[in-house]
């Protein structure tokens, strides 16, 4: 019997349906799991033709699944090559092995893709955009569209074919010493742009001042910290709501309300004067 | 300014792509429309004013800078953000006669944006909750080996969810937008402590999106300080995001250099040079 192998076609349509659909049908319940089915879908039907086989193969991605889709591309182009790999007699593939794969990889690459591409990699790319809409400029907006359209389809599309390829090995690579060394030098640049996006796009300043006797103000709060370090009321407030979120497990709703009260009693203290007039 | 029919189905169409179980894809629609700076543009396009909906969507982004849906639980819905929230903060800036551009502008965009997006996780549970139907008759063609039905359920039912729950909501919501701005306008005066709260809370708001992202970086008090040195080359040193990021890009290329250097000296061997493309992709960031 010729050895099967998924056709470049195939492969591609696989993809495609994965980094359309992977989130399409959304609910609570399955998540990801339709999206999973469809991107099988096309491999399955192209390795198998006898009809039990393809049901038994289709069978193992009912599974739950849910991760962060873009970099989980990674293990949908992983199953894939398990998928050829089971199609071709190898018995030490069978549905609880792929599924225990996807099971222990959903978690792991979840947090990566959380906080390396939609914590970091899409504000930084934001930052930069935003810094391109001086004036109502819309050179920002569409230099994001289009670099992170790229970056999204190009990388997806070859972490999926690097996940067929190699196997696990990817993903080893991913959370191994390489991978780590290159989210560190990543986050710190997160972090540095979005201190800089903060420092530009967020002003907290307070409307205190003391008055003297012949009604010059001579002491202007907000003046007095800005000597101290320029934005430092912004600073502060930014790490007071991640003190609540990350040290007293605030939700982020339950900040905003905090924020709505604050607002309320610095405006009827004086602290926060917006100074509008018609 | 009012917002026609036609203009509102269009805005409806593309809350239906966007947000986060959207019908443009995770990376195209949540991502890409789903964005309040590009949903600033599409609005700007369709309303006709680009500047005002490009300033109005930088504004409200900077709140959802870092709208991360950690196992699909939702603070905010990008669709009723960036396509109900941003045309009724254009019609507000319209009729308050405020420049989109000045503290008071960016204040009231962010805190009817806010409100509104806020108010829309409502979409986002409706949605989910309407595809449990496609999704249960999918097992059912599952069970009944009909495969190929799949593609229905992921891609094309779901439409059925949007209409109901995006492009609805949206086309009643930038409908009433106008009498209800006037209405607010006429009830509460410019310096009444609701309004002064109302745009104070603007202003305060975007620390939240700030601190969400932090959460994702910071671990220790230590990793603060890329923070506030970012902080300080714009405050302090004035560079503009642009310049800020070609030098936080060098202080990363130092950082991965170092890190590479450890990993060489602790294991000789283990650099495996044919990762090498793999670091390559990785640095285009």
């Amino acid at each position: 019997m010729a050895e099967k192998k998924i056709s470049k076609k195939t492969l591609s349509k696989a993809f495609h349906n994965w980094y359309y659909g992977n989130l399409t049908c959304f609910s609570q319940e399955h998540m990801q799991t339709f999206g999973y089915l469809c991107s099988m879908l096309p491999i399955v039907d192209e390795l198998y033709d006898d009809e039990d086989k393809k049901a038994e193969a289709m069978d193992t991605y009912r599974a739950f699944f849910n991760t962060e889709p873009q970099l989980g591309a990674i293990i949908v182009g992983v199953t894939a090559g398990l998928e050829e790999a089971r199609a071709n007699g190898n018995k030490e593939v069978d549905s609880e092995t792929i599924n225990g794969l996807r099971a222990g990889l959903m978690g792991p690459i979840a947090g990566i893709g959380d906080s390396l591409v939609v914590g970091t990699v899409i504000p930084i790319l934001l930052g930069i955009a935003m810094g391109m809409s001086g004036g109502g400029s819309p050179m920002g907006a569409i230099f994001y569209m289009l670099v992170w359209n790229l970056f999204a389809y190009f990388g997806m599309k070859f972490i999926y074919n690097k996940g067929y390829q190699m196997g696990t090995k990817a993903v080893e690579f991913l959370v191994g010493d390489i991978g780590m060394a290159i989210r560190e030098a990543v986050t710190t640049l997160g972090g540095i742009v979005i201190g800089a996006v903060s420092a530009t796009w967020v002003s907290v300043k307070t409307s205190f001042h003391l008055v003297n006797a012949s009604g010059e103000a001579y002491m202007v709060l907000q003046e007095k910290l800005d000597g101290v370090f320029p934005g430092v009321l912004t600073a502060i407030v930014v790490i007071f709501c991640w003190w609540l979120m990350a040290k007293k497990q605030f939700s982020p709703i339950k900040v905003m309300l905090l924020l709505v009260v604050i607002a309320f009693a610095g405006v009827v203290l004086g602290f926060f004067n917006p100074g509008l007039s018609y | 300014m009012n917002i026609s029919v036609i203009q509102a189905i269009i805005l409806g169409l593309f809350a239906s792509l966007s947000s986060m179980p959207g019908l443009g894809g995770t990376s195209i629609g949540n991502y890409t429309l789903g964005r309040p700076l590009v949903g600033g543009l599409i609005c700007g396009i369709v309303l006709g004013d680009i500047p005002t909906g490009i300033l109005v969507g930088c504004a409200m982004q900077v709140v959802y800078i870092a709208l991360v849906t950690p196992g699909g639980t939702v603070s905010a819905d990008v669709r009723a953000v960036s396509y109900i929230g941003i045309p009724l903060a254009m019609l507000a800036l319209k009729s308050y006669g405020l420049a989109a551009d000045s503290a008071e502008g960016i204040a009231l965009a962010t805190s009817f944006g806010t409100m509104v997006g806020t108010i829309g996780t409502v979409l986002f549970y409706g949605t989910a909750t309407m595809n449990l139907i496609w999704q249960h008759m999918g097992w059912k063609w599952v069970d009944n080996r009909e495969y190929h039905k799949l593609y229905l359920v992921d891609m094309v039912l779901p439409w059925i969810s949007h209409i109901t729950f995006s492009l609805i909501p949206t086309v009643v919501m930038c409908l009433l937008g106008e009498p209800v701005v006037n209405l607010i306008k006429t009830s509460l005066p410019m310096d009444g402590i609701p309004m002064k709260t109302l745009f104070t809370v603007g202003a305060l708001l975007p620390c939240v999106g700030i601190a969400i992202l932090l959460k994702q970086i910071v671990r220790s008090v230590i990793d603060f300080v890329p923070y506030l040195f970012g902080f300080t080359l714009a405050a302090s040193m004035g560079l503009n995001l642009v310049s800020a990021t070609v030098v936080a890009a060098m202080f990363a290329i130092v950082i991965y250099n170092l890190k590479m250097l450890q990993l060489k000296k602790a294991a000789p061997a283990a650099a495996n040079a044919s990762n090498n493309n793999w670091d390559d992709d990785e640095e285009d960031i």
